[in-house]
């Protein structure tokens, strides 16, 4: 007999959380709620004795202090109820930590069939209607892919029974059996990949009926009881061949046709030419690339004794469909990279970039989820996942555009550390040996992440799993992150890596090609529940999980830190120098495949790719006349909300843990202006600092993606330099999001076009790495940023996310002291532009405003930039600088704005001093976007050392620090173009989002 | 000298334990992180560890089991059927604890903050949910009650340290505050940038907590629960205007006289306890 304990806040209590809530029902809804007040709910799946459950409410669970508690109903005086709890199989961290928790008190262990579970349940005040009650549970509340919920109004509300026992409770009535599929045709097999969503590749049919069908491999599979293919087998393949495993799309075959010159070019595969070939060519240059291009995540030197390790990815369509859970597995995801690249780093770091609709949007499509909503979930899903982990947040972006209503982009990057060697082998080395045991360790397998997308559309039962949206658990991990760090330091790691995509099918399956060869016992995986077929726990996504091999001699010690941990580690199988991948279950054989199958020649993808030049896209720069009130248009670009402050969102992440902050996320006199990079010092007892930063600017994708990437890469590379980073060690990190490139005449009618910009993006990363010397230390493509929403008449509208690219860089800083931040320090300080403006407004921020696109976009030439980079780096190291800022979206009126705000000082600019001014209008000096640029500013007794590194260099001073608190900006007569308060400007910037906390 | 010796506690979900080594031995401390179940595991093995082998113990920050029953509730129940008895020999014998962040709330739920009368199993106060209903990581300017009998901050009269937390409120009842008050055991109090107390406004007081009480001790002054963390103050250039201070003293022709940050203030002060 289950029980339910009901526990709530003291009535005399404030409660935040419900009322948070009830400021979003009148903000978003507009709704007379007077009060929420939530009440947790623990239903308890098991039999106690009335001791024991009086023990349970009092030693564990009711605060005496603040709560009280029943195991009788004890919602009072509410008009409505609403109660939320999980659909089976949703990952319910406060259910186990419960059970956890009530084992240890009791001295006892849950059997098999017993839980506990956590639901809400939310007392409503105020005069609403059911449908009103109605759309603040689904709107509000829950998201019916991974939660179930119920209203009740006062009168409908049974006072002695209240919500009964809801026991979500998975159970699979479903016996395991292995199936084998029939292959007489490739219609068939094709026909088979469709019924079983297999998404097997068509150009890959042919070969794999080839391989099952060959004579050798035939006579060799009766040997092992086997004949046609599994189902295991096919999924396996299925995984392995995914383009999210094996980038089909970067090594695919590029027709590339410049309509405009008629130029016609074949390229061969992007990854090969615009990322490996040029990050192999520098790694031979830079003796800090330590590893690249085929672990987990890139590893380069931080000092003689340690390496820094990064990656990024994106978590895009799990977020799309519920934000919370999305985000937050998509950073507890990426965490596991850089714990399983070389033999395991300690995780440092980290970021997030977050693309969404307006958060505002009232148009008429309707998205799975509104932007607000959509936000407000990713922001605190990657909350969780990062505080709850000990990792320091302290930087990211965030863009709003309409492209991207049709799926929002999630990005999250991660940074580790780890000592340089392990023993005596350098540690970003791993591999297995045969003989070697598979151990795998962290969380339990149920039908997590188990074809995403098409289960989605299944239709539920109340016992359901809803495992196909995940919710990320960062205490599970924070234990193994813990556990694996002492095994490696102990020296028993001989191969680690994540189970992620594809779970253990690519985890074992990519770790035995080293040793050429495994055999797994998939019955000894432990399950979350039974009823799960041998393919499925094969490729399950169960979060928080690890590979890792060991030698048979170190079972026993790696099993006792396992336990110390309270982590669960199985030893499931070995590896082996067989060249066959063979999976039994229950001592039946269900999979045996060749090794090499995977290298085997499959065919390559194939685009055709159709470049228009912008000109003679009809682009053109738009008809404008100068404006005359410049200060009512800066405060109206700094309202924008691309420029505006969004620093709710910094000020959520935890970006002092591990106690090695140098430079915060947001910086300045009152600490609310965003900073150009952020700085860490890893290594606490030394002076080594680690610089990071990211830039992405996709509305330049509309007029031209080779210009898109490099300036954007251009920024993030500036943002970097402009606290103090090394221009001789950049590493990269390039994050591509783009819309669906395959060519279809009526579903993807413009694709010839997004794949010629994919090519065009490519080059610039070729380009603008060779010339920076940046070796890519990490990189992830997520195509399919495509969406297709409900409009108002029924009808479906496609909406793409503009081509987007995530970039970012890393630097060194050789002794934190020098680090400098952006605000103005003091009056009298002068102040420099350093690089050219000219007249590239296209895509900018101002024609934004002036609803226009424009043609000029913003163009690099990294040999004209560079020596700019080497002398600012020389004059931050020599001390001579006092503030320094990169100038980046807005131009140079925003970013003069930025750095005054900052340092709550004023400044006053003479315009036609600024370098390149000549030639150009007020508003293109004002607001172009010309990279290169950054503002300095710099005591006037160090003028003369800072003018000697300059000199020859494309920079002026125009204009001091005033203590007068006014940006003031001249012409050449000395009127004021601009003459602003810095606390009105400043107001302006922070008033669109000033009421989130 | 005689050797300090402190402990930080790790394990399930705690973290800031590297950098609360760190400022410990900074301090002077001889300090090691040891997980909790090397105090409970049962059997003699090589994890097995002793509280009363040390001088100093530290409960740090973190999310102590997801925090999801209300933070440091789980681990206050785990210390509590476990180590309930050494942590009173612990304290009989006149050593020192300190929780910070988590691991207040952990000594707040355990009954040995605020120790009324040195009954250190019993529930006074809480930390609860920040009146903003949501985390927040923020610099906070502390005003150090010179009366008090907290062994931690003797010589302190002001601090600047970073809360980050999402359950930072400090609550009573009405006769518990005054009684805390009364006694001097409000310890910490957050304040506006001038000095005087933030009475309530945020963001000088961050999450609403009653009296601004930011941290408190036991009568004794050897048990000191805060929010806000030290050990991310362990080197000036973690505070957040490090480069406009570095700028004026460079102006004055001068420089930072210690790289040292002011957190470690409240780790030396435990280790002199000891050594004098």
């Amino acid at each position: 007999m289950p029980s339910r304990l009901e526990i709530k806040l003291k009535q005399d209590l404030f409660d935040a959380e419900g009322a948070g809530i009830r400021r979003k029902a009148r903000e978003y809804f507009g709704f007379k709620v007077e009060e929420i007040r939530v009440i947790r709910v623990l239903t308890l799946d098991a039999d106690f004795s009335p001791a024991q459950l009086e023990q349970i409410q009092t030693e564990i669970f009711t605060n005496p202090v603040t709560e009280e508690s029943s195991y009788s109903p004890i919602a009072e005086a509410f008009d409505w109820l609403i109660w939320v709890g999980f659909r089976p199989g949703v990952r319910d961290t406060g259910g186990s930590t419960a059970a956890e928790a009530v084992e240890d008190l009791l001295g006892m262990r849950l059997g098999p069939d017993q839980a506990i579970y956590t639901s809400k349940l939310y007392e409503i005040r105020g005069d609403l209607s059911e449908n009103e009650v109605r759309k603040i549970a689904t709107h509000l509340f829950a998201n019916e892919l991974i939660q179930q919920w119920r209203i009740y109004s006062r009168d409908d509300w049974n006072i002695q029974e209240g919500i009964g026992f809801l026991v979500p409770k998975v159970v699979l009535d479903h016996k395991p059996k292995v199936h084998t599929l029939p292959i007489r045709s490739d219609e068939e097999l094709t026909r088979i990949s469709t019924e079983r969503n297999l998404a097997l590749q068509q150009r890959d049919i042919p070969v794999i009926r080839q391989y099952f069908l060959r004579e050798d491999v035939r006579k060799e599979r009766q040997a092992v009881g086997l004949d046609l293919p599994t189902d295991v087998e096919l999924e396996y393949i299925s995984q392995a061949r995914s383009d999210h495993c094996n980038h089909n799309t970067f090594r695919g075959l590029f027709r590339y046709h410049d309509i405009s010159t008629g130029h016609k070019e074949i390229v061969d595969n992007l990854f090969k030419t615009c990322i490996e070939a040029p990050t192999l060519e520098i790694k031979a240059e830079k003796e800090w690339v330590i590893s690249v291009l085929w672990d987990n995540a890139g590893v380069a030197r931080f000092d003689d004794d340690h390496y820094y390790v990064i990656t990024g990815e994106t978590h895009n369509s799990p977020s799309n469909m519920e934000a919370y859970g999305g985000a937050i597995t998509g950073i507890v995801g990426i965490y596991r990279d850089p714990m399983g690249t070389g033999k395991g780093s300690k995780l440092i770091l980290g970021l997030y970039g977050y693309c969404v609709g307006h958060r505002d949007y009232g148009g008429e499509l309707m998205p799975h989820l509104h932007p607000r909503r959509l936000l407000d979930g990713i922001i605190e899903g990657v909350r969780d996942g990062g505080n709850k982990s000990g990792i320091p947040t302290p930087y990211g972006l965030v863009l709003f555009d309409q492209s991207y209503l049709g799926k929002c982009l999630v990005f999250v990057t991660a940074l580790g550390i780890m000592p340089a060697r392990v023993g005596n082998e350098s540690s970003h080395r791993k591999t297995t040996f045969p003989g070697d045991l598979i151990i795998m360790s962290g969380g339990k397998v149920g039908k997590d992440g188990i074809h995403g997308v098409t289960a989605a559309s299944e239709t539920y039962s109340e016992h359901t799993p809803a495992g196909h949206v995940q919710i990320g658990d960062p205490y599970t991990q924070k234990k193994m992150h813990d556990f694996l760090l002492e095994a490696r330091d102990e020296e028993l790691i001989s191969f680690i890596t994540d189970n992620g995509g594809g779970g253990l099918s690519s985890s074992i399956g990519e770790s035995a090609r080293f040793s050429n060869g495994c055999r797994v016992d998939l019955d000894k995986v432990p399950l979350k529940y039974d009823g799960l077929d041998q393919w499925e726990i094969w490729v399950s996504e169960s979060q928080e999980r690890m590979t890792i091999a060991i030698r048979p001699e170190h079972l026993e010690r790696f099993m006792e830190l396992s336990a110390k941990h309270a982590v669960e580690s199985t030893f499931i199988g070995e590896y082996n120098d067989s060249g066959y991948l063979k999976l039994d279950y229950r001592g039946k054989t269900c999979a045996y495949i060749k090794m090499d199958l995977l290298e085997s020649d499959f065919p390559q993808w194939e685009f055709d790719a159709e470049w228009t030049s912008p000109s003679l896209r009809g682009l053109t720069e738009p008809v404008l006349s100068e404006p005359v009130d410049h200060g009512a248009l800066l405060r109206a670009i700094l309202s924008r909300p691309n420029i505006c402050a969004r620093n709710w969102i910094a000020r959520q992440y935890d970006h002092e843990v591990q106690g090695g902050s140098v430079i915060k996320p947001l910086v300045g006199k009152r600490r609310d202006i965003p900073s150009d990079a952020s700085v860490v010092r890893p290594i606490l007892d030394s002076k080594k600092g680690l610089a990071v930063s990211q830039a992405m600017n996709p509305f330049y994708s509309v007029i031209d993606t080779y210009h898109m990437a490099a300036a954007t890469i251009d920024e993030a590379v500036r943002k970097t330099l402009a606290v103090g980073g090394d221009p001789h060690h950049l590493a990269g990190v390039d994050n591509f999001c783009w819309p669906t490139i395959e060519y279809d005449p009526e579903k993807n009618p413009d694709g010839k076009y997004k794949a010629a910009q994919l090519v065009r993006a490519n080059w610039a990363l070729r380009d603008c790495c060779l010339d920076y010397g940046i070796p890519l230390l990490s990189g992830k493509d997520s195509m399919y940023i495509d969406g297709n929403l409900e409009g108002p008449f029924g009808e479906r509208r496609k909406v793409s996310g503009l081509p987007t690219l995530l970039f970012t860089v890393t630097s060194l800083i050789n002794d934190i002291a020098r680090c400098v931040t952006l605000d103005a320090k003091f009056p009298g300080d002068l102040v420099y532009v350093l690089g050219e403006t000219r007249n590239e407004l296209g895509g900018s921020e101002y024609y934004q405003l002036m609803e226009s696109l424009g043609l000029h976009v913003p163009e690099v030439d990294p040999e004209k930039l560079w020596p700019h980079y080497v002398a600012l780096h020389r004059a931050i190291q020599e001390g001579l600088v006092s503030s320094c800022h990169a100038v980046s979206r807005g131009g140079l009126a925003v970013h003069l704005a930025l750095v005054s705000m900052a340092g709550e000082l004023g400044l006053d600019i003479r315009l036609p001093l600024i370098p390149g001014a000549h030639g150009l209008t007020v508003s293109q000096i004002l607001y172009s976007e010309s990279c290169g640029r950054f503002v300095v500013t710099v005591p006037p007794e160090r003028r003369e050392g800072f003018d000697k590194i300059f000199s020859g260099l494309n920079i002026e001073q125009v204009g001091i620090v005033t203590e007068s608190p006014s940006l003031s900006i001249r012409d050449e007569n000395g009127h004021a173009i601009i003459e602003e308060d810095l606390f009105e400007l400043k107001e302006a910037w922070k008033r669109p989002f000033e009421g989130l906390t | 000298m005689r050797q300090v010796k402190a402990l930080v506690l790790t394990g399930y979900g705690l973290n800031c334990d590297y950098e609360t080594d760190y400022s410990l031995r900074l301090a002077g401390a001889q300090s090691r992180r040891i997980h909790i179940n090397q105090f409970i595991t049962g059997k003699e093995n090589s994890f097995k560890a002793r509280l009363q082998d040390y001088h100093i113990l530290v409960l740090g920050g973190g999310f102590s089991w997801a925090d999801d029953h209300g933070a440091g509730v789980l681990m206050a129940s785990k210390m509590k059927h476990h180590l309930g008895e050494e942590i009173d020999r612990f304290i009989r014998e006149g050593k020192l604890i300190i929780g910070i962040c988590n691991g207040f709330q952990a000594l707040i739920n355990l009954g040995l903050l605020p120790g009324f009368e040195n009954r250190y199993r019993e529930r006074h106060a809480a930390i609860t949910y920040n009146d903003s209903g949501n985390f927040i990581d923020a610099w906070v300017n502390l005003k150090v009650n010179e009366n008090s009998p907290c062994v931690f901050t003797k010589g302190l009269s002001t601090l600047e340290l970073p809360v980050r937390h999402g359950e930072g409120k400090v609550y009573g009842a009405d006769h518990v505050i005054r009684q805390l008050t009364a006694n001097h055991q409000v310890v910490l109090q957050y304040a506006a940038e001038d000095g005087n107390l933030a009475r309530g406004q945020w963001p000088f007081n961050p999450n609403g907590s009653l009296e601004d009480i930011a941290g408190i001790c036991d009568p004794s002054g050897r048990i000191f629960g805060l929010m806000p963390h030290p050990e991310a103050y362990n080197h000036y250039t973690n505070h957040p205007d490090w480069t406009l201070r570095k700028e004026a003293l460079i102006r004055q022709g001068k420089q930072f006289t210690s790289e040292e940050g002011e957190g470690i203030k409240i780790f030396r002060n435990a280790v002199a306890y000891f050594r004098n």
